[in-house]
């Protein structure tokens, strides 16, 4: 139902600004429900989801470019580099949970920020990554506007079931286990590290998905994607619609791509207003969106039996 | 020839190292005291170059008494901070403090762009330590030494402070034991909120006194931020001698491996601190906590 609608959306006469913000809020859903595995689901806040998210498109980019623009083969080749640096940073970071995994997350991110100005044989620096091409999908050409969205909404639904299949699988449940008391799930014999290493990657190779679509989106990427503020809007994202529930991070997502191109048009505070956003959520609202609407939900339950 | 660029970076590394120590210092008290971790440590020292400036502009005074005014000034903001966003999230995970300030940081340096613009400000060297020193041979900028000295010295003053004081004895017994502290009659929230702010002066202070040497602009406080956290991290959270030590060593790898490897050398920094997680996860001294 919710997928029929969400490939409808080009069909009903959306205005084509409206569906490249809704493209880049779909984009930004996959990266949001990735954070949400390793936030919600393992309990390792990460301040560096930018890193995933950017080196995907990094790779994914120079691919297009400089070897073939077909949408798959990008796609596995940034995969390919997304895991493999997601393996190495990751064995490091898990070691550490709390606080210091924070740090050394955000750590991570600003050393990548720091490659992609420096070396700028590859990454031309701080230009960014300009110029490239329209992606190809079995031999053809998608244009943007309404098949780039009819791409980006089918990775969303599959990514959504994919994650949903795998946070109820006995890998999600013993994720969860960790999340729920670390020590405890060490007691009854559950390799901890072992696990919040595996749901690094898992988590990176995600949001390596929405990178890649991103890069395609803009045609182009800039060192700014590895920002350590884009770490905070995806944080948001997730913590704005809900954590630990999927569908948490696909609302914030939507909300905050239309909240902020309403912000910066009109007002021009962003930072200001997506601040003190953060902070009254975090403070008031833990459960996000989601679980505002879940506890208004029950309470008019159990006012009516 | 080749000695005396080494000398010079591990000069700047010790000029670097001795403002990395006053921020340092506030983060890793303030984590003691209350398992608080400030991401907004870095736009409070943003907040005080601006105050600095902000001083100067409207009194028409001289650099030494904007000086002594910018942690003045930002040490009610920092309590207001500290009562309105941490005091209401004690009691839950540490990671929280974590969050919250992070928005706060956002909150600041939206607050600074939306009040002095985005653009840099340059100040000029204050005299009377204006020109350069001969350091054998070498002519290095006079102000640099002069605010790394001072730097050393209220760093001292900070030590002396929780070593020596009644009210340090007391920091110390609630970063040992809060609850036990607690018990013997400690008000532990209403010291964690001056320390909250003396440690946001202490980072304000820093923001005002590199001021002529690191410029003044929102962003200023964010590579900060992100090696005090390191050096706080290669000490051992918590562990006041600790995080001196790894402020210096943050410093001087970034300015030794800037000089030879340029913009590579956070990716040298990270792999020391990876290097050190992995052997001793407490810290360099294990006797940090385990974050």
């Amino acid at each position: 139902m919710a997928t029929a609608c969400l490939l409808a959306v080009p069909f009903l006469g959306v205005a084509p600004f409206t569906l490249t913000l809704l493209t880049e809020a779909l984009i930004f859903a996959i990266w949001a429900m990735s954070l949400d595995l390793l936030v919600g689901y393992t309990g390792l806040v990460t301040f560096g989801h930018a890193a995933a998210f950017g080196l995907a498109g990094y790779a994914a980019g120079w691919f297009a470019r400089e070897i073939a623009p077909d949408f798959f083969l990008a796609l596995a080749a940034a995969e390919a580099v997304v895991v493999v640096v997601a393996a190495a940073t990751g064995f490091v970071a898990t070691r550490v949970s709390g606080v210091a995994f924070a740090i050394i997350s955000l750590a991570i991110a600003q050393v990548l920020f720091q490659i992609a100005v420096a070396w700028r044989a590859v990454t031309q620096g701080m230009d960014g990554l300009v110029g490239v091409p329209l992606p190809r999908l079995f031999g053809l050409t998608l244009g943007p506007g309404r098949d780039f969205y009819l791409l980006t909404a089918a990775t969303v639904v599959t990514i959504y079931a994919g994650l949903r299949w795998l946070v109820d699988s006995p890998f999600g449940r013993t994720l969860h286990a960790i999340r729920t008391n670390e020590d405890r799930a060490a007691a009854i014999g559950i390799d901890v590290r072992l696990h919040k290493w595996l749901a690094f990657i898992v988590s990176w190779a995600i949001a390596g998905f929405g990178g890649t679509l991103l890069v395609f989106m803009k045609a182009g990427t800039t060192p700014m994607s590895l920002h350590w503020s884009e770490s905070g809007n995806v944080l948001a994202m997730a913590i704005f619609g809900g954590l630990g529930t999927l569908v948490g991070p696909v609302v914030g997502a939507v909300a905050f791509v239309f909240l902020r191109d309403e912000f910066t048009t009109r007002f021009q505070a962003w930072q200001l207003a997506f601040g003190l956003v953060f902070v009254l959520v975090v403070l008031a609202f833990p459960s996000g969106l989601v679980g505002v609407a879940a506890r208004l939900r029950s309470s008019v339950w159990a006012r009516r039996s | 020839m080749d000695l005396n660029f080494l000398f010079i970076s591990v000069l700047n590394g010790v000029v670097y190292g001795a403002f990395l120590l006053l921020t340092s210092l506030g983060l890793s008290l303030v984590f003691g005291l209350g398992r608080v971790v400030n991401f907004a440590h870095g736009a409070l020292y943003a907040l005080g170059g601006y105050a600095l400036v902000e001083v100067m502009r409207r009194t028409g005074l001289g650099y030494w008494p904007a000086l002594t005014a910018a942690p003045l000034v930002v040490f009610p903001v920092a309590l207001a901070i500290e009562r309105a966003t941490i005091f209401p999230i004690r009691q839950r995970p540490d990671i929280y403090t974590l969050l919250v300030t992070f928005g706060v940081s956002f909150m600041v340096i939206g607050a600074i762009e939306q009040t002095w613009g985005t653009g840099t400000t340059l100040l000029t060297t204050p005299a009377p330590f204006t020109g350069t020193l001969d350091v054998l041979g070498n002519q290095y900028p006079r102000y640099r030494l002069f605010a790394a000295a001072v730097s050393l010295l209220v760093s001292a003053g900070v030590f002396a402070l929780v070593q020596l004081t009644p009210v340090g004895l007391r920091i110390r017994a609630i970063t040992d034991d809060a609850e036990m502290a607690e018990a013997l009659g400690i008000d532990t929230k209403r010291l964690l909120t001056l320390v909250f702010g003396g440690a946001a002066s202490l980072a304000a202070f820093a923001g005002a006194l590199g001021a002529p040497i690191f410029a003044v602009h929102p962003d200023m406080g964010m590579s900060i931020l992100l090696d005090s956290f390191l050096a706080v991290i290669l000490g051992g959270l918590g562990n006041l001698p600790g995080s001196a030590i790894g402020a210096f060593v943050v410093a001087l790898t970034k300015s030794i491996g800037g000089g030879y490897v340029a913009d590579w050398s956070i990716a040298f920094l990270f792999v020391v601190v990876a290097v050190v997680l992995i052997v001793r996860p407490t810290g360099v001294f294990g006797r940090g906590r385990v974050a």
